[in-house]
């Protein structure tokens, strides 16, 4: 057991302790945090209250009006957050005529965009209704964020809003029944599988999906071919001539194949974890950097359940624990990695089947062929968590899947230990997948 | 007397032709055995069944008197294997470490031992490099440390002197000297034999894997007979050559030119030899009957080996 643990700590050891790891593990949750966090820090600073003179030369209530609504209008940023809603604008009405209009209008602007809003004077831009606007809608906004985009079309939406209700009032329409009438239809999608609404997006849950099933396959594939590498080092650099005497070939496959695995581990799990931070702990991390949580869900990350990241760590473990030992019994019977290329090939297209295999699953989880394929041991790593995400995985089911996995990984740690401990000395001639059959069944 | 490795006639076939055929020995516990005999004598094949690397078809080997695999028993045995490497991308003293922990030793043991070792190599430096910055030398160092790490009883290295430098070899056979003078045995292989003439108490000598020597190097010496006769000449070599070709004198000569070493035939005298290099003119500098070396005795008996099979075959 000594032994093994030595061999497991050195396989860990070489892996994590090169900048390659560590800047990889690093880097993927730096930009997940950057890209949810960085739009809502940005948006920031457009969520202050604007400061705007209207200029009213409709002489009428027009004018009026306008300033009520726009004094009600609220920070919607702020609708879920804690303590009283902030006013979108601040108003001030600077009453004129069609003949002063120009020249209060010039006098305004000259106060406009300068300072940064200490003084009271300062103004973020001028509305300009004229006696005309009623009927033709057109006025003028100046101001030095008119480029804002949102915050143009919000002012505007509020205006045409008062100009509706306004010219509905005059022809004597009720305009309380008429605001009521046209309250506009807001659906949200909400993904529903087999009775059971996963309270997420569609397209949230199916990049949730996605990302969670390319993990997998891009982490088996890689650090797969990284116990094959590492194996066929051994070989070529004849280290496992000094190891074969103290240690058994069997103790060898475990050590090795639970060092790469538990880096890949380390690798998912602070990945995984981040997703999981990102998505869940959305509020967390929002009051960290004093940004309201609602501006923070402009990134689709999803929201991922505890049991879904357990399973989901689960089943890479026993996934990449399979293929693994796979890829460490082909490279044990190859001196270079260009001859084992042929064999884990095989390999590498079932686990690309598995992944596949997803797009199946995401289409119809609960369909017979996915409940079968969570079950085949080969497969499962993929299809499961995929299900969990998508349905209610009965328990015993989960049960019986990771039973099987965990069986199928014992025939296969015993056929790749046999594979191992006659290909690990062999040098030269390359073994045809017969004889490497044979290996596994002499004594 | 204990038995540190017991062989009983093994025999190791491989995919067409025989590697170790029939072969017994016995290596007593203490001292320095070498396991001598030509390239592809089968050296190579029966350490790896002593290491239980590979298993015998027939026959059994013990180690300290028991039948433990001797993976059960790295505690106590170091094995330096032919073919040896290092992972290049560990750091030294990390390395050592881990050669000692797969051994059985605690890590923190391990670590103190391995620091020992660098200081006794003189490679302390280098303790923080990584493995591919060492010379070729120096790796052999660390690989020999790690064949001693754990302070076994037995030692059983695999042509440990080749591709030596001078300097490099003699520090490690002071190292291998001083493990079987502190009671502990070491069995080494070699085609190398004035090496193995200096260190070892015992020999066997193997040729086609089978056994043809063995025994106390002494024994093996004087059972070869006291007919050896060592000459260096100074002139009149001519006539010296054609004493030396007379077989009714002299069964065989091993001709280094400027001095020979003779084998003298069956009833012939070293006084008539004398005798008659005097009455030809021969100028000798050196007339003296020698313990034949290892070397001759390993010509001479491989020579017989090699021819016989030959003829087994065409049989």
């Amino acid at each position: 057991m000594r032994k093994t643990l030595a061999i497991l700590r050195r396989e860990f050891n070489a892996r994590v302790r090169t900048r390659a790891f560590v800047l990889s593990t690093i880097l993927l949750p730096v930009m997940l945090v950057l890209f949810s966090v960085a739009p809502a820090l940005l948006s920031r600073g457009v969520t202050r209250t604007e400061h705007v003179a209207v200029v009213d030369a409709t002489g009428d209530s027009l004018g009026m009006n306008i300033v009520a609504v726009l004094t009600r209008e609220r920070l919607s940023g702020d609708s879920t957050g804690t303590g009283a809603a902030i006013p979108r604008y601040a108003l001030t009405r600077v009453p004129a005529t069609m003949g002063t209009l120009q020249h209060v209008v010039d006098s305004l602007v000259a106060q406009t965009g300068i300072g940064r809003h200490d003084t009271a004077g300062d103004l973020d831009g001028v509305l300009m209704i004229t006696d005309t606007t009623l009927r033709s809608g057109k006025l003028e906004y100046l101001g030095d964020n008119t480029s804002a985009l949102e915050a143009m079309g919000a002012l505007e939406g509020s205006v045409s809003r008062v100009l509706v209700l306004t010219r509905l009032e005059r022809d004597g329409i009720n305009s309380g029944a008429v605001m009521g009438a046209m309250v506009p239809a807001d659906m949200t999608t909400v993904k529903v599988s087999d009775g059971k609404a996963t309270g997420e997006s569609g397209t949230a849950s199916f990049i949730l999906c996605y990302v969670m099933g390319f993990l997998l396959y891009l982490m088996i594939i890689i650090y797969g071919l990284q116990t094959l590498t590492s194996v066929i080092e051994e070989k070529t650099s004849r280290i496992m001539e000094v190891l074969v005497s103290s240690v058994r070939p069997f103790q060898m496959l475990v050590g090795k194949i639970f060092g790469v695995g538990l880096t890949g581990l380390l690798q998912m799990a602070i990945w995984g974890g981040t997703i999981y931070l990102v998505g869940n702990q959305r509020a967390m991390l929002a009051r960290m950097i004093h940004v309201s949580p609602a501006a923070m869900q402009q990134l689709p990350i999803p929201s991922m359940s505890t049991s879904l990241l357990v399973i989901f760590l689960l089943y890479f473990v026993l996934g990449f624990l399979l293929y693994g030992a796979l890829y460490a019994a082909i490279g044990s019977m190859f001196n270079s990695v260009r001859e084992a290329q042929q064999v884990a090939s095989f390999v590498q297209i079932t686990i690309f089947l598995g992944f596949m295999s997803l797009f199946a699953v995401m289409k119809d989880p609960g369909g017979g062929l996915c409940t079968v394929l969570s079950f085949v041991p080969f497969f499962s790593p993929f299809i499961m968590p995929t299900r969990w995400s998508l349905t209610a995985v009965p328990g015993y089911q989960l049960a019986i899947s990771l039973a099987l996995s965990v069986v199928a990984l014992f025939a296969v740690a015993w056929i790749a230990g046999r594979i191992y401990r006659t290909g690990m000395l062999m040098y030269g001639k390359k073994p045809s997948l017969l004889q490497a059959l044979k290996w596994v069944t002499t004594k | 007397m204990t038995t540190a490795v017991s062989v009983e006639r093994i025999t190791k076939r491989f995919a067409g032709h025989t590697a170790v055929r029939d072969l017994s020995f016995a290596v007593p516990a203490g001292g320095i055995f070498g396991l001598l005999g030509p390239n592809g004598a089968g050296k190579s094949t029966t350490i790896r069944m002593i290491m239980d690397i590979i298993e015998p078809d027939e026959g059994r080997i013990a180690l300290f008197g028991t039948a433990t695999s001797s993976r059960d028993l790295s505690e106590r045995v170091g094995f330096l294997p032919e073919e040896r490497g290092l992972y290049r991308e560990m750091k030294v003293l990390d390395h050592l470490t881990f050669l000692g922990e797969v051994k059985g030793l605690r890590s923190a043991e391990a670590r103190t031992r391995a620091v020992k070792w660098l200081e006794r190599l003189g490679l302390s430096d280098w303790s923080l490099k990584k493995v591919e910055d060492l010379s070729k030398g120096m790796q052999q160092k660390i690989q020999f440390a790690g064949t001693l790490i754990h302070d076994p009883d037995l030692v059983i290295l695999d042509e440990p002197f080749s591709g030596l430098d001078p300097v490099n070899l003699q520090v490690m056979k002071d190292v291998v000297v001083e493990i079987a003078r502190s009671g502990r045995t070491v069995l080494f292989s070699t085609h190398i034999m004035e090496q193995a003439e200096r260190m070892c108490d015992r020999i066997v000598i193997i040729a086609r894997g089978e056994k043809v020597v063995d025994g106390a190097v002494s024994e093996v010496k004087a059972g070869f007979g006291e007919h050896h006769i060592a000459l260096t000449f100074a002139g009149n070599k001519e006539a010296a050559s054609r004493i030396l070709a007379d077989r009714q004198l002299v069964a065989k000569v091993d001709d280094y030119g400027a001095s020979a070493e003779v084998s003298l035939a069956a009833g012939a005298s070293a006084q008539t030899l004398l005798a008659t290099l005097v009455q030809a003119n021969v100028e000798l500098k050196r007339f003296e009957v020698v313990e034949p070396s290892l070397q001759s005795i390993f010509i001479a008996k491989v020579g017989d080996a090699s021819h016989a099979p030959a003829r087994a075959e065409a049989a």
